[in-house]
């Protein structure tokens, strides 16, 4: 069926404009940076042309490697976490009657809070001397854990911190995406005689698979882009254990003001999670990301 | 009622109420600091004399903004919610729903999640001379359009997701009968959508109310946002924690109310009891 | 000191400035003689004193001053932009220590000289290390030869010893001279957990841990390069004499430091005074927080000290200074008002009430004089002995560059994930590398074994 014309052009039009005047020029001029080193002198940018020499830079970065190791290792292990949480709250929310708008609310609350804030906080409750968590632990007759100093745990401790901040995201999608689920098809399967778990995996993953995919797309860019929570917990350390890519990227591009390099940085960046993301959309479904 | 899993009720609400509170006590926590003196705060004392002192500071305090950065985040996070979600809803409406090519789809949205994996600082710089030549620097208009923009990729993948629920029949027969489209999105499509519609609206809310390094490099004092006004307490080498949690506690309260609303929108499954 | 007493002398303080602003607005009209100008400014301790002197000059003058206060990790991001548009929206920029070479070298500022042939730093304002003025054909700060004064110093933020009064008395020692004397001070109070010897901020940041060090490299004859001034870019991170610097930073965290040094802040450090869980801490100064029983659990207990010096350098402090500087983008009747202004801010009665309102001052008068004598203002003496110590640690605009190798190879050896010497021995190369791609000559020691 073919709908009038005029209506098909007005309701994509304002998409592609501010795609065309927002995004297209700063992303032409990150990939021009990427080929130059630009110096300032007498109040003049001087762009020098360099070819790929920024790109080739780039293996040898100590804080670029660690800042790629570290945020892979980071962004799977937490969006893992915060997928299944976020699923699983939402499917436990949705098979109960009373309290339910109360858990809703209270489980959606961490996204609220502004990054720099959940990193300024969560750094006095990890406090060697004072935090909470120490407090309890001696509490309880424990010894005091160095959450963040300890280079073996602090990476650990930055994904629970972003675990408690992010799983409110999967879970709203979830939940949002369940209650859009037709009912009618549940009534026949339980008609059919299919168990719980039947009805789970052959009928409401399947049905939610575009919606999880796109949350896990987009959960896993986020997590990619953590900068501000991390900022104040660690500041990337102790060593490059937390050394998370934003930081590095931040700090080339715009501490050091290398937009060249920082500009290679970040299109590699993007590279890196576009395959992670293509890979893990290829694993979970045949059809890809558009299916 | 349908049951999925092999856990009663009552451990289900056991379960939940669990998480609920590992949830809340983080945030209980800031709620508390902010009623407490910086010297308490900092030694952990659970028993204190609460002060108002940290709320008088940010809401009357001579060096803090943050009514006006209230202000300025609530018309620049309202403003670009609406714009996104009007501008991704129509979008996604038409590429799937509109017989678009399939290089026309491919296109726009692998370009929109390119677009979403540029680290914001890089971007901030370009906005900046581009918004300061058409004269939009430091005004409502110019933040507006950034945040509109860095959230049309999220809110354009996740519309499109719900807006494939809609059947085709459904359009299509509304369609025949000789609708046109802003009648079937009115009565056919928004409907079917609203759930969708409220969660995405809520993080794109969220992600507006929140957001740092653009908002820094297009505001000046008078359009600066909250995020600023509470970037402010983490200086140099000190962090007044107990005004930065009372500024917070304000922060969160419109983003809560808004999202109470919103749940109204969502709770569709309430009434036709899908997965009750 | 009491909340009393504090309160009571803020109300005189208020009582003054009032009492100023309706003398000057007896005696005259106040008109406005100058443009309205914007300072672009981070929000910090010491904000709040800049802004009531700012209100007195507004006062005074009839002039208009608005504020941009932005958070400090946005201060750098808006004062690029500003300088390189086409007109900045800021008259005056508020620059850190850190970061105004690349201001300088980059041609954004304007000389204060060439806005006004008549414009001086005031006998009485420190120059901070020269750092006011900048030398455009050699490209270094100097104030000789082709030197140009381009800033006024608006905050003289160095590293300063802090140490516990009290415990001092209790236990008769006397204040340290030298690491050794602190080492032994800090053997004698130190308690753990109750109380640590000392708190050290060896976390790895922008500026973090290599600026805790410079005192303790710097006073054993060490460094990272030889002299910067002088155009001299020898690599000296791998001198013996830096070894020994960083062996006495070693040796005071693990014997008498906080169990997880490298993993602290300079606000962890300020903190642990704070609650009294440190005896020494090396920091930038907050006037009155350790007095403020709301911030503090040891009022009245803390006293301040020039860092010390080792058996054979003299002591030695970095500067973090902030300065004001007008960028050549504005156009001259906002040159001329900013100009109004650090005359004025110059002025005995300016810097005098600026210490009053809470910050410390830049102006030596000031520092040294009767204030200094007051319990309130102790912490002037120490500032004032400190301060002609103080030195820049970078004049290059690769600064940063650098200080990501610092700050990680400093905090590894610090943490124990990589041993000291090697730790050295790397920082030296990855510097060496930075250096020679921009261009320097920078030549290496022979590796530390």
């Amino acid at each position: 069926m073919k709908s009038d014309n005029f209506w098909r052009y007005a309701t994509l039009a304002p998409a592609v404009i501010l795609f065309v005047l927002l995004t297209i020029l700063p992303l032409f001029n990150l990939l021009a940076l990427s080929f130059h080193d630009v110096e300032w002198l007498n109040r003049e940018a001087v762009w020098e042309w360099v070819g790929a020499r920024n790109y080739a830079r780039l293996p040898e970065d100590t804080l670029f490697n660690a800042g790629i190791l570290n945020t892979i290792i980071f962004a799977v292990l937490a969006v893992a976490f915060q997928m299944v949480l976020g699923f699983w709250l939402a499917l436990m929310t949705t098979r109960v009657t009373r309290l339910r708008v109360f858990y809703r609310a209270v489980f959606i609350l961490p996204i609220l809070v502004p990054g720099i804030i959940i990193g300024a906080i969560w750094k006095l409750m990890y406090s060697y001397d004072f935090g909470v968590i120490n407090q309890t632990i001696m509490f309880l007759g424990g010894n005091p854990v160095d959450w963040l100093g300890n280079p073996n745990l602090s990476l650990m401790s930055v994904i629970i911190v972003d675990v408690w901040h992010w799983t409110p995201f999967c879970f709203l999608l979830m939940l949002a995406s369940l209650e859009s689920l037709p009912t009618d098809i549940f009534e026949a399967a339980e008609i059919d005689g299919a168990t719980k778990g039947q009805v789970l995996r052959h009928i409401i993953l399947p049905l939610m698979m575009p919606a999880i995919i796109v949350t896990f797309i987009f959960r896993m860019i986020l997590a990619f882009k953590v900068f501000d929570e991390i900022y104040l917990l660690t500041g990337g350390g102790p060593g490059t254990s937390t050394e998370v890519i934003s930081f590095t990227i931040y700090r080339r591009f715009f501490t050091e003001d290398q937009s060249g390099y920082g500009s290679a940085m970040s299109l590699a960046t993007i590279a890196v999670i576009a395959t992670l993301i293509i890979l893990a959309s290829r694993f979970a479904t045949k059809k890809g990301p558009e299916a | 009622m349908t049951e999925y899993t092999r856990t009663g009720p009552l451990l289900r609400h056991a379960v939940l109420i669990g998480f609920a509170l590992v949830v809340l006590f983080p945030f209980a926590w800031i709620v508390m600091a902010s009623f407490k003196t910086q010297i308490a705060l900092l030694m952990g004392q659970w028993r204190f004399e609460p002060t108002l002192f940290s709320y008088d500071s940010v809401i009357n305090g001579k060096t803090s903004d943050f009514v006006t950065n209230f202000k300025n985040s609530s018309i620049i996070a309202i403003s670009s919610t609406s714009i996104v979600l009007t501008v991704a809803t129509l979008a996604a409406f038409s590429l799937y729903r509109l017989q678009w090519a399939d290089w026309v789809l491919r296109v726009l949205l692998a370009w929109s999640v390119i677009f979403h994996m540029v680290p914001p600082i890089t971007l901030a710089g370009a906005w900046y001379t581009m918004f300061r030549s058409v004269g939009l620097d430091n005004t409502y208009a110019g933040i507006i359009l950034a945040h509109t923009t860095i959230n049309l990729p999220m809110a354009l993948w996740m519309m499109g997701v719900f807006i494939r629920d809609v059947p085709k029949e459904l359009v299509e027969a509304a369609q025949i009968d000789g609708a046109k489209t802003p009648k079937v999105l009115r009565y056919v499509v928004i409907p079917i959508v609203r759930p969708g519609l409220a969660a995405t609206g809520i993080l794109c809310f969220i992600f507006s109310w929140n957001e740092f390094p653009v908002a820094l490099t297009l505001s000046q004092r008078a359009t600066a946002t909250v995020p600023l006004g509470i970037g402010k307490y983490a200086q140099e080498n000190t962090i007044a924690y107990t005004e930065m949690a009372a500024a917070s506690t304000l922060s969160i309260v419109p983003a809560f109310i808004l999202l109470i609303v919103a749940q109204r929108f969502i709770v569709r499954g309430l009434t036709s009891g899908a997965v009750k | 000191m009491t909340k009393k007493h504090l309160l009571g002398e803020r109300l005189r303080f208020a009582s003054l400035l009032a009492g100023t602003a309706m003398a000057a607005a007896l005696a005259a009209p106040v008109l406005a003689e100058e443009a309205p100008i914007t300072i672009v400014i981070n929000q910090s301790p010491w904000f709040p004193g800049f802004q009531s002197v700012v209100e007195l000059y507004e006062e005074t003058t009839g002039n208009t001053v608005e504020l941009d206060v932005n958070p400090f990790a946005g201060s750098l991001e808006k004062q690029r932009t500003a300088v390189r548009t086409d007109e900045s929206p800021f008259d005056l920029l508020i620059m850190n220590a850190g970061f105004f070479v690349e201001f300088y070298k980059g041609g954004f500022m304007d000389a204060l000289t060439d806005i006004d042939p008549e414009f001086k730093l005031s006998d009485e304002i420190y120059d901070f290390d020269e750092s006011v003025c900048w030398d455009a054909t050699a490209e270094t700060v100097t104030c000789g030869g082709d030197g140009k004064l381009t800033a006024i110093p608006v905050n003289p933020n160095i590293l300063i010893m802090h140490y516990r009064a009290d415990l001092y008395e209790e236990n008769g020692l006397e204040v340290p001279k030298t690491w050794d004397e602190l080492m032994a001070n800090a053997q004698v109070l130190n308690d753990q957990p109750k109380i640590y010897g000392i708190s050290q901020r060896g976390q790895r940041g922008a500026f973090d841990v290599t600026y805790d060090v410079f005192p303790y490299i710097w006073s054993h004859g060490g460094g990272i390069f030889k002299d910067q001034k002088a155009g001299d870019f020898t690599i000296t991170i791998n001198s013996p004499e830096t070894l020994a610097g960083m062996e006495t930073y070693l040796k005071l965290a693990s014997e008498v430091g906080h169990p997880s040094t490298a993993g602290q802040t300079q606000t962890n450090v300020i903190q642990n005074m704070a609650t009294g869980k440190a005896a020494h801490i090396q920091s930038v100064l907050a006037p009155g927080l350790f007095d403020d029983p709301n911030q503090s659990a040891v009022v009245g207990n803390v006293n301040y000290a020039a860092t010390p010096a080792s058996k054979d350098f003299p002591a030695a402090t970095p500067l973090g200074h902030w300065l004001a500087g007008v960028p050549k983008n504005v156009p001259d009747d906002r040159k001329a008002a900013a100009l109004a202004f650090l005359t004025w801010f110059q002025t005995p009665e300016a810097q005098e009430a600026y210490a009053r309102a809470g910050s410390a001052p830049v102006s030596r008068a000031v520092m040294e004089g009767p204030m200094s004598e007051t319990e309130e203002f102790r912490w002037m003496k120490a500032l004032s002995e400190a301060i002609p110590t103080a030195g820049l640690t970078f004049l290059i605009p690769e600064a940063s560059q650098v200080l990501a190798v610092t700050e990680l190879r400093f905090n590894e050896a610090i943490g124990g994930q990589l041993e000291l010497k090697e730790a050295l021995n790397t920082a030296a190369k990855e510097i060496a590398k930075i250096m020679t791609d921009a261009g320097y000559d920078a030549p290496m020691l022979d590796e530390l074994k």
